[in-house]
């Protein structure tokens, strides 16, 4: 599901319905049942056989979805927050710095929503394994049954455990760490402990205040570790829009030019309360140029990302 | 359950490096066995004695090309105390020691008669405003003249960060400029998993092709197609792949792109030299090679379509998009906006896409230490930019 795609939807399948990127669903396909939003109701046993990326029709032809395969960046989107989530630029550089790929073992706490696990698991799979560790029981009850309906209990274990009070219960194994704690400097022991000796360790530290990030770098510092950067990364959304640019001369010729601009999009789509007319059939073609500008608000904040290195004994 | 790779992660003989001197300033090298490796006015060392030693520890090179650990000091325990600026002035003759006595003690640390410790201390001793100095700005002085006579380097594994990390900053144009998030990025759109099969168009030099081609496994390919007869994926070459893993890359020249096969024909002549044997076995493999690349190619429906091109990103996307199946993304990267705005456009419009999105990443990396912790006062400008899109399944209409 998850870490494999398939090319079409059978009875039991997690898919994604898309209606607008901000409007998208997780529901697992069952024969027998309907979904429903304003578009209509879409009979699941009508999914069963369309290709991933299908569009299909609501039972009364009101309206149409959208079936997309599950991916971890999808899921990032429309998983339910338990806690605040890890967002899809954090989980993406901290994914090649800790140089994640199949086959390596990794160790995370806590599993919070399981945003980033799910994103983990995707990227070590298939023969690598994740160890994730909730101290919330109902969280890490919540996490592990959606790891086992998505598939994902071969890559990922999920245990309730207070991995501060704790450590993780296990030695010398992991590739790489992923700490998402309040206070990371107190588990930075038990990170040492779970790393393995023989290669490189790498560890990262997820958190939203400067202080926090202190605090860490030199429990870090004096627990052997070494090379510590902290780094913090933004993905900004650029809009796009075709803009009327006509020549001065029409001014001066006396013209009135309408400076509505046009979103660059499809066709409308119907029951789609959006008030925008269509310019084209009412006016002459007018000059137009794409633009593209930020967007007017951005995130300026997700947390500050900390990474250091356990390095290995030297070979004398 | 057990770890995959029990075996320690040692240095390889004939393994590619990157050296980090302490000037920051970086270089790739290969420690090919019995070589010496030169590092400018850092000096030399023998490849032989890196070779069979782990990474992430600083070497020292010592008088002979040998080298030794160097421990590298932790956080300092520098603090706030009455010390200021207020009276200290530049001027150059606070330093007591003259030019000529500098370059003396330079020359005898390169030779390694003199320590970088001894020459540092010389430094401090002979410098009338050090004792007035913060002890931030002490520490900062020690620092600059560490990295500056020290003979250390540090080396580090070629992974794709790393590689990424070090051409962006050598040479940002080999690899049209993109950046390590920007990069991490494109993977994750691209959903690269193990055994994904992607179709991709690199003129970056096959950083991104490593990039991906490290993230799958068994039964996982890569397809690209490439200007000439053969690719320039000179990043590849830094990467130590394992032979299992360049087999999973296969390429294809953009001038075959609609090359009708025909049967290889090609005879032996009578009495055949050993050399005409083995000409014609080597053209058979690749006439079947080119084959088989174009039925996967023609049979489409790959997991995704990575693009990074120097050609008309519109004109690549309508090329390629017939062989990428539904619910599979698209994803291109350029370093600049005004290249991808058309094929946004066009992609937005077209009704086989959804969530059509450019993107742009900011990253800034912070100094960490006790009592100065600040970003660090230069940062990249840009990383580059991608655009992405869900691609819909044949069947819509």
């Amino acid at each position: 599901m998850f870490h494999q795609y398939k090319r079409v939807i059978e009875d039991g399948d997690l898919v994604i319905v898309y209606v607008t990127p901000d409007a998208m669903r997780p529901i697992f396909v069952k024969s027998g049942e309907i979904f429903n939003n304003r578009f209509g109701s879409f009979r699941h046993s009508d999914m069963i056989g369309l290709e991933y990326g299908s569009k299909i029709e609501s039972h009364d032809g009101r309206g149409y979805v959208y079936l997309l395969h599950p991916t971890p960046a999808l899921w990032t989107q429309v998983v339910p927050h338990r806690t605040q989530i890890l967002y899809f630029a954090d989980i993406s550089f901290i994914s090649l710095h800790l140089d994640l790929r199949p086959g390596k073992v990794m160790v995370e706490s806590g599993t919070g929503s399981g945003s980033f696990s799910h994103s983990i698991a995707r990227t070590i799979a298939p023969t690598g394994h994740l160890f994730t560790f909730e101290y919330h029981e109902i969280r890490a009850a919540t996490a592990k049954k959606e790891f086992e309906e998505h598939g994902l209990s071969n890559i990922v274990t999920i245990e309730n455990r207070d991995v501060i009070a704790n450590g993780f219960g296990k030695f010398n194994i992991a590739d790489a760490v992923f700490l998402d704690l309040p206070a990371p400097w107190d588990a930075v022991a038990a990170a040492k402990e779970v790393l393995r000796k023989d290669t490189i360790g790498r560890i990262c530290c997820f958190s939203p205040c400067i202080e926090q990030v202190q605090a860490t770098a030199l429990a870090l510092d004096e627990h052997g570790f070494s090379e510590i950067r902290m780094f913090e990364c933004l993905a900004k959304d650029c809009e796009v829009r075709a803009v009327p640019f006509p020549d001065i001369a029409e001014a001066i010729n006396g013209k009135k030019i309408s400076f509505k601009q046009s979103i660059v999009d499809r066709k409308k789509r119907k029951l789609d309360n959006d008030s925008m007319n269509d310019v084209d059939d009412e006016e002459p073609k007018i000059i137009e140029r794409i633009i593209s500008k930020p967007a007017d608000v951005t995130r300026g904040h997700t947390s500050y990302l900390t990474f250091a290195i356990l390095a290995p004994d030297i070979v004398e | 359950m057990e770890p995959m790779q029990l075996e320690p992660r040692l240095i390889n003989g004939g393994e590619y490096v990157v050296i980090r001197m302490p000037s920051t300033n970086s270089k790739i090298v290969c420690l090919k066995a019995g070589s010496t490796v030169s590092l400018g006015k850092f000096g030399s060392f023998k490849a032989d004695s890196l070779i069979g030693n782990t990474f992430g520890h600083t070497f020292e090179i010592e008088k002979g090309g040998t080298i030794k650990p160097h421990k590298q000091a932790g956080f300092d325990n520098a603090d706030i105390t009455e010390a200021n600026n207020k009276e200290i002035v530049d001027d150059p003759k606070s330093q007591k020691l003259s030019f000529e006595e500098i370059e003396k003690l330079k020359t005898k640390s390169l030779a390694g008669d003199v320590s970088a410790q001894e020459i540092i201390a010389s430094l401090t001793e002979n410098n009338e405003s050090f004792a007035r100095k913060t002890e931030f700005s002490k520490s900062k002085y020690i620092k600059r003249k560490q990295n500056k006579f020290m003979k250390c380097f540090f080396p580090l594994e070629t992974t794709v960060y790393n590689l990424c990390d070090f051409f962006f900053e050598a040479n940002p144009q080999k690899i049209r400029g993109i950046r390590t998030d920007t990069l991490s990025q494109l993977l994750g759109l691209a959903n690269v998993y193990s055994n994904a099969r992607i179709l991709a168009v690199d003129d970056g030099q096959g950083l991104i092709v490593g990039a991906a081609l490290s993230r799958l496994d068994v039964g996982g390919q890569v397809l690209s197609l490439h200007d000439g007869d053969v690719h320039n994926y000179d990043v590849l070459r830094y990467m130590n792949l394992p032979t299992e893993t360049k087999d999973r890359l296969h390429t294809l020249p953009w001038s075959k792109f609609h090359h009708k096969m025909d049967a290889f024909s090609e005879e032996l002549p009578e009495n055949p030299t050993q050399d005409d044997i083995n000409g014609r076995e080597r053209r058979l493999r690749g006439h079947t090679k080119l084959s088989q690349n174009l039925d996967n190619l023609r049979s489409g429906n790959f997991d995704a379509l990575v693009v990074s091109t120097n050609y008309n990103p519109l004109s690549v996307i309508k090329q390629l998009i017939p062989c990428l199946g539904g619910s599979r993304m698209l994803v291109v990267y350029d370093q600049s906006k005004e290249a991808l705005l058309e094929s946004f456009a066009w992609l937005r419009e077209s009704q086989r896409f959804l969530n059509v999105q450019l993107t742009e990443s900011w990253l800034r990396e912070y100094q960490v230490l006790p009592k100065r912790t600040h970003p660090l006062m230069t940062m990249s400008g840009g990383g580059g930019f991608l655009l992405s899109a869900i691609h819909l399944a044949s069947d819509i209409k």
